[in-house]
């Protein structure tokens, strides 16, 4: 049995002040906190423990952010181990990053999730047809297009702003599983 | 443990992703244009990602002692258990994007069914691996779309050879792995792989329709030996019109008797396997144990 001392709580708000110092190198102006990743804390005498979520299983950062929250966390753990994993439950979504996180991210020019656009997966070709695009995180404006779904890195998609003529960057919506089978429709 | 069919499971899983993930990476520098380097260069990362997360089970599970490098790279070509199509190579444009659509329209419905699997480890990653693939399904179907129905004529044939090419292996994409109904008996899998290839044969077959592009399954084979009659004609069964495996039936196509260019799921592979294989395991046989 783990008896909670008033020496653990206080190693846990420390523990959760240093996570907030730690940040997703592909994203600098985010937090990891502010990302959502950090799912648990636990602080015992022995041990500070925090599992991570992976926002794409195949993020090529997770070892960085990993050993940057051992190396911050060190500081904060007296004599405790320091472990830091990756866990896969509950599945990661954009749905858990923070207020404070999607200004982050609109003050670097990514667009947050959940200012996406209705518009076609891809354009058509020769398409002259305007939809509601992603909203532009440098003027505001929705007159966007989606250029392609992927972008520099796993968790962004390239647009195009057509009323400032800037192209940029949103994060990739991850919300709910893909239920059906992906259904080309026919053409009109 | 080598008995244990949820082993083979895995490893079917996890190598189609791994190896159509290598196929993808080929794109890195060669796409017909930049987005698309950028698009199948995240789809193989995405892919290679979730063929580590299942590799890891497998060891975490206890069903092999191999980590996920050693079961990546260290193993002999006949140990891999991934479907033919996989391995093909990219070849012309309509036969990737082919590819793509009807191996990740295949992958969907067994991920949504793992995802439910009493296997929790298993359905945890599954669930993972469904919130990613929607950014593959989402590329691929806009790609059928833009050359199925798109202005170019020759784009629309080229994809409807690459359909007709890939059709008969990616239903070999639900060659039961050994120990199959094991499986299902012990609620690892929710469902055969005859019930989850119906489920998508019928929607492809619906797609396809959609498009006036069914007649890929038609396509005129001629599969068996060719007799000439008495009169000197040469009788054309239904069987030569069609994909081997693809009936239509009551409206619906359907799965039918074998499979084209099975064997994967008991390592026996093409000849484009082994190319394939050298290339990505180079470094780890020149280096056994190699980490990066």
């Amino acid at each position: 049995m783990v008896i909670r001392t008033g020496e653990d709580e206080r190693v846990e708000r420390d523990v959760w002040a240093a996570l907030a110092g730690v940040h997703d190198p592909e994203i600098p102006p985010c937090s990891i906190t502010d990302l959502g990743i950090v799912e648990g804390v636990r602080v015992s005498d022995e041990a500070v423990e925090v599992d991570l979520l992976p926002t794409f299983a195949g993020c090529p950062a997770l070892d960085v952010i990993r050993q940057d929250a051992e190396a911050a966390l060190r500081a904060v753990a007296d004599e405790r181990d320091v472990r830091v994993r990756f866990v896969f439950t509950p599945p990661w979504t954009s749905a858990r990053i923070t207020e404070a996180g999607r200004r982050a991210l609109t003050a670097y020019g990514v667009t947050p999730p959940g200012e996406s656009g209705k518009g076609p997966v891809l354009v058509p070709l020769a398409s002259l047809s305007r939809s509601e695009g992603t909203r532009c995180p440098f003027c505001g404006s929705r007159d966007t297009a989606l250029e392609s779904a992927f972008g520099p890195t796993l968790c962004r998609a390239t647009h195009y702003c057509r009323a400032c003529r800037n192209p940029f960057e949103a994060f990739k919506p991850k919300t709910s599983p893909h239920a059906s089978i992906g259904a080309p429709l026919p053409p009109a | 443990m080598d008995d244990d069919p949820r082993l083979g499971l895995l490893l079917a899983l996890a190598d189609d992703e791994l190896i159509i993930g290598h196929r993808h990476s080929e794109w890195t520098g060669w796409a017909p244009h930049i987005e698309e380097d950028l698009a199948f260069s995240s789809i193989a990362q995405d892919e290679m990602a979730h063929a580590r997360l299942l590799y890891g089970l497998a060891r975490e599970a206890g069903l092999t002692d191999r980590d996920e490098d050693a079961l990546a790279l260290g193993r002999r070509p006949e140990e891999y258990r991934n479907a033919v199509l996989c391995e093909r190579p990219n070849g012309d444009w309509g036969f990737t994007v082919a590819r793509q659509y009807l191996y990740d329209s295949a992958d969907s419905v067994r991920v949504a069914d793992l995802a439910e699997s009493p296997w929790p480890e298993l359905a945890e990653i599954m669930k993972v691996i469904q919130l990613e693939e929607k950014y593959h399904a989402d590329h691929a179907v806009a790609w059928f779309r833009r050359l199925a129905d798109g202005p170019s004529l020759t784009a629309r044939e080229r994809f409807a050879e690459g359909l007709a090419a890939a059709m008969g292996e990616a239903i070999a994409l639900f060659d039961p792995v050994p120990g199959e109904a094991r499986l299902v008996s012990q609620g690892v899998l929710p469902r055969s792989s005859e019930e989850m290839l119906a489920e998508w044969l019928s929607h492809v077959g619906e797609a396809l329709e959609g498009f006036s592009l069914d007649y890929v399954l038609a396509r005129h084979g001629p599969v068996g030996e060719m007799v000439p009659t008495g009169s000197g004609e040469i009788p054309l069964e239904a069987s030569d019109f069609q994909v081997p495996g693809v009936v239509r039936r009551d409206g619906v196509w359907a799965h039918e008797g074998g499979f084209t260019g099975a064997g994967g799921r008991r390592g026996r592979h093409s000849v484009d396997f082994l190319p394939l294989w050298e290339e990505m395991t180079a470094l780890y046989r020149a280096h056994p144990g190699a980490r990066w």
